[in-house]
């Protein structure tokens, strides 16, 4: 085969396709990394859960002056418990404490929650168990400790888990049943316990923060009517105007998601359109080298069809040629890439870099690409490579014998 | 074996050039027969015409026994492949294949498989002296050689028709004289040739000498190659 004599020209523009592919593997495995990363914050939330937040007024409203801070209270709780799309409500109740345990002690946040509330926070357990059904009812002492207040209290011990400890927090004793992953804040420990057990120590009817989930909303458009009404309605109990932007602060996770969905959405579309540019500038390698070689080859073709070749068997040899140099560099492309992206996750997962395990947050995690989306990349290369062969190819077959031998 | 009717080509370029004006000609099975013409005669043209590797615009030709007209690329190479051998002034072998390769390359268009095609083209090359250069490259061989290795891939299918467009063009005097010395054994086994020449000690070895001038046959005369002594004639 031709491809023989010229090994540097065909090496070239093989390169051209090596690096299509190996530039969309890249990109695609990077662009796939960065959501893997981001959407694995919330992998673990439920979608249909609403969180309210207190907040300051900014409008005066009926004589209140702006400034006012509105506390939910159980008024709320009611409130939202009569609403037909709410599922449960998950109020959380925060008390500021010391924890105890031993001669050590650390400054903590103690939230009372629902067992629900895992799955809408997304909390990651590391050893033990969350709060559950049986905590609520029995209105237990127990608690989940994070990592960062479990490895505070572990360090210098003999100890190797906290898992069925007693602790105190402001002289009331806690059993540790969990440790959770992440979510403290500098040297704040974040604590969870029973949201009935703490309401019947505390009872308190101030809340900073309300989550509940809700059923049969099912798109953005029936979100952002809920949440608008709500915010009305809200108003309406606290006396502030429907119209302040502030007040309280209402957050969708269904809206929060399809935003996030629809960022990543146009990240991959621009992904794709320099991937497929990318490919589109290798197949064009290929159909000029094909055409310089069938040129070049023009002698040797006439010869061939003075010995009885049949123009079948020369437009076989060129497209065969074409469709060699493609699949053979287009392999080398699509392996280097996805080797590459491989050991870069290898080397990611061992540092664990990408993720942030003060914070539990992770921006970078598995950049690698289905198999099946490569596959096609090199399917559609090397059909085009089929195709930018024939061309020249079927031109060459149409001419005369004669002037192809005679072609300098 | 070739019947010429009243051939006509034009080759239509910016200035419109009458190569061929009426060629009217016969060769039988087994003749040796030369075309003698200057340079731009026509004599090239019609050759081509005759081996199908190029197409006319008026009248008839029959090669044993059949039209060759409008046919399509497919019939035109199966023509070639078995019933024509071409011999090159340049020689026309290709540069990347052995010389092996090169005479076993019309019998891979048979569809013969590769160890029975090498086989019979090694035979051929033995016939020609060229079995130890079997394995080299056409840039490896001599003119004589690169020759004798053209005559054997025309050999090799067995044509009924060999057509050589000057033989001997780029050959030395003494090679030239064992190149014709070989195709008038190979015209003696019985296959037909026809020598496009512009050498008249070329010619002088052939039976039938057409000479071409301006696109039309001048005479046609009869010569006998034994009578000449061929080493004085030739250059």
């Amino acid at each position: 085969m031709a491809l023989r004599r010229n090994k540097l020209r065909t090496i070239l523009t093989g390169f051209a396709i090596s690096w299509g592919i190996f530039m969309l593997i890249i990109l695609l495995s990077a662009g796939n990394g960065l959501k893997n990363g981001v959407t694995g914050n919330f992998a673990d939330r439920i979608k249909n859960t609403y969180t309210i937040w207190s907040s300051s007024t900014e409008l005066p409203y009926k004589g209140y002056k702006a400034g006012r801070f509105i506390i939910l209270n159980n008024k709320d709780i009611q409130f939202l418990e009569s609403l037909y799309q709410v599922e449960e409500v998950s109020p959380v109740q925060s008390q500021g404490g010391t924890l105890v345990f031993g001669d050590k002690s650390r400054s903590v946040s103690m939230e009372g929650v629902k067992p629900i509330y895992k799955n809408i926070q997304g909390i990651k357990i590391i050893e033990g168990r969350f709060i559950n059904e049986n905590d609520m009812k029995n209105k237990l002492k127990v608690i989940v400790i994070d990592k960062t207040t479990n490895e505070e209290l572990l360090r210098n011990t003999e100890e190797t888990s906290m898992i069925g400890k007693m602790v105190f927090i402001n002289g009331l004793g806690f059993k540790v049943v969990g440790v959770s992953k992440g979510m403290a804040f500098g040297e704040m420990g974040q604590c969870y316990a029973p949201y009935s057990t703490l309401q019947t120590i505390y009872n308190v009817n101030e809340y900073y923060q309300l989550t509940f989930t809700t059923k049969g909303l099912n798109t953005k458009e029936d979100n952002e009517i809920f949440k608008a009404e709500l915010k009305r309605r809200i108003a309406a109990i606290h006396d502030f105007s429907p119209n302040d932007q502030r007040g309280v602060w209402i957050d969708s996770e269904m809206i929060n998601s399809l935003e996030t969905m629809r960022i990543f959405n146009t990240i991959n579309i621009f992904i794709w359109i320099i991937g497929i540019a990318m490919l589109i500038s290798g197949v064009v390698g290929v159909s000029n080298i094909m055409r310089i070689t069938v040129k070049e080859r023009t002698n040797e073709i006439g010869i061939r069809k003075a010995l009885g070749a049949k123009p079948r068997s020369i437009l076989l040899s060129i497209v065969m040629e074409s469709l060699v140099i493609t699949t053979i560099f287009g392999y080398i492309g699509m392996i280097s890439g996805m080797g590459v992206m491989e050991i870069v996750n290898m080397i990611m997962e061992a540092s664990g870099a990408g993720t942030n395990s003060e914070m539990g947050m992770s921006v970078f995690v598995n950049p690698t690409v289905d198999i099946g989306i490569v596959m096609m990349a090199t399917l559609v290369l090397i059909v085009s490579g089929v195709a930018a062969g024939f061309a020249p190819a079927w031109n060459s077959v149409k001419v005369k014998p004669i002037e192809a031998m005679n072609y300098r | 074996m070739i019947k010429l009717n009243n051939i006509n080509k034009t080759y239509f370029g910016a200035q419109p050039l009458h190569v061929l004006k009426g060629i009217n000609l016969d060769v039988e099975e087994g003749e040796l027969v030369s075309i003698m013409g200057a340079s731009g005669s026509g004599k090239s043209t019609l050759l081509n015409i005759i081996g199908i590797l190029d197409n006319y615009d008026e009248g008839d030709y029959y090669l044993a026994g059949k039209l060759v007209k409008n046919l399509s690329e497919n019939q035109a190479a199966e023509f070639r492949n078995k019933l024509i051998g071409f011999i090159f002034q340049s020689f026309n072998l290709i540069p990347f294949k052995t010389a092996l390769e090169n005479v076993a390359l019309p019998l891979f268009y048979q569809g013969m498989n590769r160890k029975k095609r090498n086989m019979m083209a090694m035979e051929y090359l033995e016939r020609f002296g060229l079995k130890d250069w079997a394995e080299h490259y056409p840039n490896e061989l001599s003119g004589g050689q690169k020759q004798r290795v053209s005559i054997a891939r025309a050999l090799v299918t067995s044509p009924k028709l060999i057509l050589a467009d000057e033989p001997t063009g780029a050959l030395d005097s003494k090679t030239s004289a064992e190149v014709m010395q070989i195709l008038r054994e190979v015209n003696a086994t019985g296959i037909t040739m026809v020598i496009v020449t512009h050498e008249r000690g070329i010619a002088n070895l052939t039976r039938k000498i057409v000479h071409l001038k301006d696109g039309i046959i001048e005479s046609i005369e009869e010569n006998d190659p034994d009578k000449m002594d061929f080493t004085k004639e030739i250059k």
